[in-house]
């Protein structure tokens, strides 16, 4: 049995910047209360936490094992295994009960907090003590969004001989992946790896897509959630048209494209690339003149597939019964404007990473030239295939990343995209100069240094010191920095200045995380079950979450998270049902549950 | 060269208002948005290094703390929110204590006992000198004049044939070669720590004479100062280094010429040049308190004790010494010669503490640091001539 007078608990304070929002004091009280342990001490009461002051306290109170509960306990862990080495006790006998493991991380979630101390307490994993409560799952499944990550997790479903519904916001799938020209390391082409997966996205029979649709509500109990779709009103059929692209010739109204970051222009009805999976076209409402206007509708005299255009087309909605949800909203990339002393939107040439990708690739607006920005007759901003070729530029790291005053942290993938472009303009300008100002180069993956080595020996200048800001000298760009490693003020003129933009949680990640009953951490980005036991998991049952809606991170990884999130989706379907998840069980349900697995525990011993 | 690692350097320096140091990565952004910066001189990045490194004998030779002026964009932009500009406010306090022969301006700095019980005690012996040697003294009719304002010079009978105004005049001057002495034995002792005992800088003499002229435009003009963002605050510091110099002259040099019986009309050189100083200390005192409560811009958002303090005993000075006009011209006899007493019982302890060992002090550091820097940036570039020289 156990003895609750060698047990002791520990609270521990936050670790610097926590904010702890679970009192303790709720803890303290459960653990003499329920748990009938008599020595429980805050951290905080503690003069000076060393491992001398700890092990004097366990000498006198005769204490064999040692619960440490808090947010992030692991940090005071070291101490306290040293002060059981000191006294002669077995130092595995330090549990940690960790809140923000588990997700515990709100007022409202001390329950949570109590069963997860009750589990440490009765020696018992806490991912074991769930209840196992299952439901019946649908074989269907809906993937949200339309990415490398929802492409990929949609085909390995279907794949597996189950139903998916691939919901995506814009009038094609292929995300952030389909605008980029090569990936890095190997500077594959993107499109080559993308393209063939969203032509079989396309022709999967048990693949329904749902594009320029958007999520409404979800209601239904894990394995049975029944969700609303808008399906918002394309104007054109989709199964009528054969993308002869007359239409979009003959139109008068002309929109920026967003699928070229902007930097080119598109027709109010488009397609928005020409790999564009379905490969139909769509009005876009807001720019047709017709439906502001109620006058124009050249594009239904020129079609040639009668009934194929409809400019009265109204939005509708529709519901699906689905087993599974997978959620891949993916990113957006931080907006520059924030910065005002880099100058993006003031100064001409100052773009963001995601634009330059647009001009460096081949289907993009300039052909893949590389050009200075230029006015056109009526005034507007434009890259045109025929413009200035810039002799230099300069690519600005962590643009919003690591940053106290905007993103704290670090977006992963920015240093080797850097590095990637730096490459793509050497090949296709050789006599420009190129200069990179990084903080720190983090090339972490597989060929990734490698591939850092290789774009240094190119000839690219690989300068060590943020760029602090960007003015505008008789029309060329100012980069003021200093060079860490030469400690050298470096004032260097340039042509074009590249942005690297981080990434950060879509603007209504929050809405869907609400409307899907997940959580999401403090940076924004979806909470994962375990960060490192069950990353693809959520607290809801039936939610798996995949790729950069998780935490930002590179293609390759992306990938791998997307086919962990369907094996996780498949092994629910192939069992016939869905765990019920964190966020409807009681907190008491775990604690009971934990009690009466060390009880086994006991007798089998 | 080898240099000695301090390894308490860090914790000394927490009392003088420096904290967070181990927060910066050293991405360089502090030194390259700094309008202050060039090649040769970088700083803050620099500064922070050498105080993680616990260099103390290449942070107490350093000047760098000295030309920035703590406009507070390195903060503003900081991405680890290391707060750069505050520490090169706080490193001016240190070196201050650094050039300070005497360690009297350490223990202002790290002790509250040490600063109030200073000024505490001055406070008193002023008083006291006056009540005991100086007292009011006369009838109180015939000490209003015609206009009907009060003869100050004889509101107090004098010592041993020595007029009123004759104490008062051999007690400033007294006080100003004190003082005085003091900061000039300071800066000898800051020039041979930065500049003669740094075996790289050979200056050569020449050189001294033509460089000096930077000494007296920045003393006069601090137009270093004007290069920073917020002109605002370069303007009202002028105002108040004006104003002060004003007043210096006046309580100094003319003191016969200011302290006299007679009240002149408003228009009259020594009440323009007095009502100017007032305005000129006064503004800026105004300015400097509300942006300090307001924590309006960066400067103003962290405020050590010593800063406050220099505030309330200049305003203190500045409130009292109004008092003391009013009253005279208003003919209150008994009033002006207390508030006169109690003027003076706070500006001796200030001028004592802030001129000499404290925030004030900066009025002949910083000419001077920027002096020195150009001495040693002439130095510098005239070994790289002989270098070249050499080699071809």
């Amino acid at each position: 049995m156990l003895s609750n007078d060698n047990t002791a608990i520990f609270l521990c304070p936050p670790v610097n910047g926590d904010s702890q929002q679970i009192d303790l004091k709720d803890i303290e009280g459960f653990a003499k209360d329920k748990l009938k342990v008599s020595h429980v001490w805050d951290c905080a009461s503690i003069p000076v936490l060393n491992a001398d002051q700890v092990s004097k306290k366990i000498q006198s109170f005769n204490i064999t094992k040692i619960i440490l509960a808090g947010q992030k306990p692991g940090f005071y862990k070291t101490v306290f295994t040293r002060a059981m080495k000191l006294v002669g006790e077995d130092p595995a006998n330090v549990m940690l009960a960790g809140f923000s493991e588990y997700g515990a991380v709100h007022q409202s979630q001390t329950d949570l907090a109590k069963a997860i101390v009750a589990c440490a307490y009765f020696d018992v994993p806490f991912e074991q003590a769930i209840p196992k409560q299952a439901h019946p799952a649908r074989p269907e499944t809906l993937v949200i969004g339309g990415g490398i990550a929802g492409i990929q997790a949609a085909l390995e479903i279907a794949n597996g001989n189950q139903k998916v519904y691939l919901l995506e916001r814009t009038g094609t799938i292929g995300g952030h992946m389909a605008m980029f020209d090569k990936t890095f390391p190997t500077l594959d082409c993107a499109a080559c790896i993308l393209t063939p997966k969203m032509v079989e996205v396309g022709q999967h029979p048990l693949i329904e897509m749902l594009t320029y649709s958007e999520l409404t509500e979800v209601t239904g109990i894990p394995g049975d959630y029944r969700v609303k779709i808008n399906k918002r009103a394309r104007r054109v059929n989709l199964s009528t048209c054969i993308g002869c692209g007359t239409c979009a010739e003959k139109c008068p109204q002309k929109a920026l494209s967003e699928f070229d970051a902007e930097t080119g222009m598109r027709k109010a009805i488009y397609i928005p690339f020409p790999q564009a999976v379905p490969n139909k076209y769509l009005i876009d409402a807001e720019n047709c003149t017709y439906v502001k206007n109620g006058k124009c509708g050249v594009c239904v005299k020129v079609c040639p597939v009668e009934g194929c255009i409809d400019l009265d087309e109204k939005d509708q909605e529709i519901e699906i019964n689905v087993g599974n949800i997978v959620v891949t909203t993916g990113f957006q990339t931080f907006d520059a404007r924030k910065i005002e002393r880099y100058g993006y939107g003031k100064f001409d040439n100052v773009v963001t990473s995601l634009e330059f990708e647009r001009l460096v690739n081949a289907a993009g607006p300039t052909g893949g030239n590389i050009t200075l920005q230029q006015k056109d007759k009526k005034g507007n901003r434009v890259f045109l295939e025929n413009g200035e070729v810039p002799k230099s530029v300069g690519i600005i790291h962590c643009i919003g990343s690591r940053d106290e005053n905007h993103h704290k942290y670090c977006s992963k993938v920015c240093c080797m995209y850097s590095l990637k472009l730096a490459h793509l303009v050497k090949e296709k300008l050789p006599k420009a100069e190129v200069y990179e100002y990084y903080i720190d180069m983090r090339a972490f993956g597989k060929g990734y240094e490698e591939f850092y080595n290789r774009i240094a020996d190119e000839g690219i200048h690989i300068v060590r010191g943020r760029t602090a800001k960007v003015s505008q000298e008789n029309g060329q760009l100012m980069l003021r920095s200093e060079n860490i490693e030469t400690l050298e003020l470096l004032e260097q003129k340039v042509d074009m200045v590249v942005l690297a933009v981080g990434l950060e949680p879509r603007e209504d990640a929050k809405i869907l995380a609400t409307k899907l009953g997940i959580s999401t951490d403090p940076d924004g980005w979806f909470k994962e079950f375990n960060y490192a036991g069950d990353p693809v998991g959520t607290f809801t049952g039936g939610i798996t979450i995949a790729g950069v809606c998780q935490g930002p991170k590179d293609i390759p990884d992306t990938v791998a998270q997307a086919s962990a999130a369907a094996s996780s989706v498949l092994q629910n379907i192939m069992k016939g049902h869905v765990q019920m998840g964190l966020g409807k069980i009681k907190g008491d349900d775990i604690e009971f549950e934990a009690e009466k697995l060390s009880m086994k525990k006991e007798v089998q011993l | 060269m080898s240099y000695r690692v301090d390894f308490t350097l860090k914790h000394d320096l927490k009392k003088f208002g420096i904290h967070d140091w181990n927060e910066c990565f050293h991405c360089g952004n502090c030194t390259a948005i700094c309008p202050m910066t060039k090649t040769g001189s970088l700083f803050p990045r620099k500064d922070i290094r050498l105080l993680q490194m616990g260099l103390k004998d290449k942070l107490a030779t350093n000047l760098d703390p000295w030309l920035c002026y703590y406009c507070g964009e390195c903060t503003e932009t900081c991405p680890r929110d290391a707060n750069p500009g505050e520490l090169m406010m706080s490193l001016r306090r240190y070196l201050t204590s650094v050039y300070d022969w005497t360690g009297l301006s350490k223990k202002f700095y790290t002790s509250h006992f040490w600063e109030f019980g200073f000024i505490f005690f001055f406070f008193c012996a002023v008083i006291a000198s006056f009540l005991i040697w100086l007292p009011l003294s006369g009838n109180t009719a015939e000490l209003i004049n015609d206009q009907g304002g009060v003869m100050i010079n004889n509101l107090v009978a004098g010592i041993s044939g020595a007029s009123f105004v004759n104490i008062i005049e051999i007690g400033d001057w007294t006080m100003a070669i004190l003082v005085a002495g003091l900061l000039i034995s300071n800066i000898l002792h800051m020039f041979y720590r930065v500049v003669i005992r740094d075996k790289e800088v050979k200056v050569p003499v020449y050189a001294y004479i033509t460089e000096f002229w930077s000494l007296i435009w920045q003393f006069m003009t601090q137009s270093k100062f004007s290069k920073c963002e917020g002109k605002t605050y370069w303007v009202g510091h002028l105002l108040l280094m004006t104003g002060y110099s004003i007043m210096f002259a006046v309580i100094v040099v003319l003191l016969p010429e200011f302290q006299i019986e007679e009240v002149r009309p408003w228009y009259n050189w020594q009440r323009l040049m007095g009502y100017y100083a007032t305005f000129g200390i006064l503004f800026f005192l105004v300015y400097v308190t509300i942006s300090r409560i307001r924590k309006s811009d960066w400067k103003s958002k962290f405020s050590h004790p010593t800063d406050w303090l220099f505030i309330v005993m200049l305003g203190l000075t500045t409130i009292t010494g109004i008092l003391v006009h009013i009253f005279r011209i208003g003919g209150m006899v008994s009033a002006t010669y207390y508030m006169y007493v109690i003027h003076l019982a706070v500006l001796v302890p200030m001028i004592l503490v802030e001129v000499p060992f404290s925030k004030w002090s900066h009025l002949a550091y910083r000419p001077f640091a920027i002096y020195f820097d150009r001495l040693k940036e002439y130095s510098r570039k005239s070994q790289n001539e002989n270098k070249l020289v050499r080699a071809a």
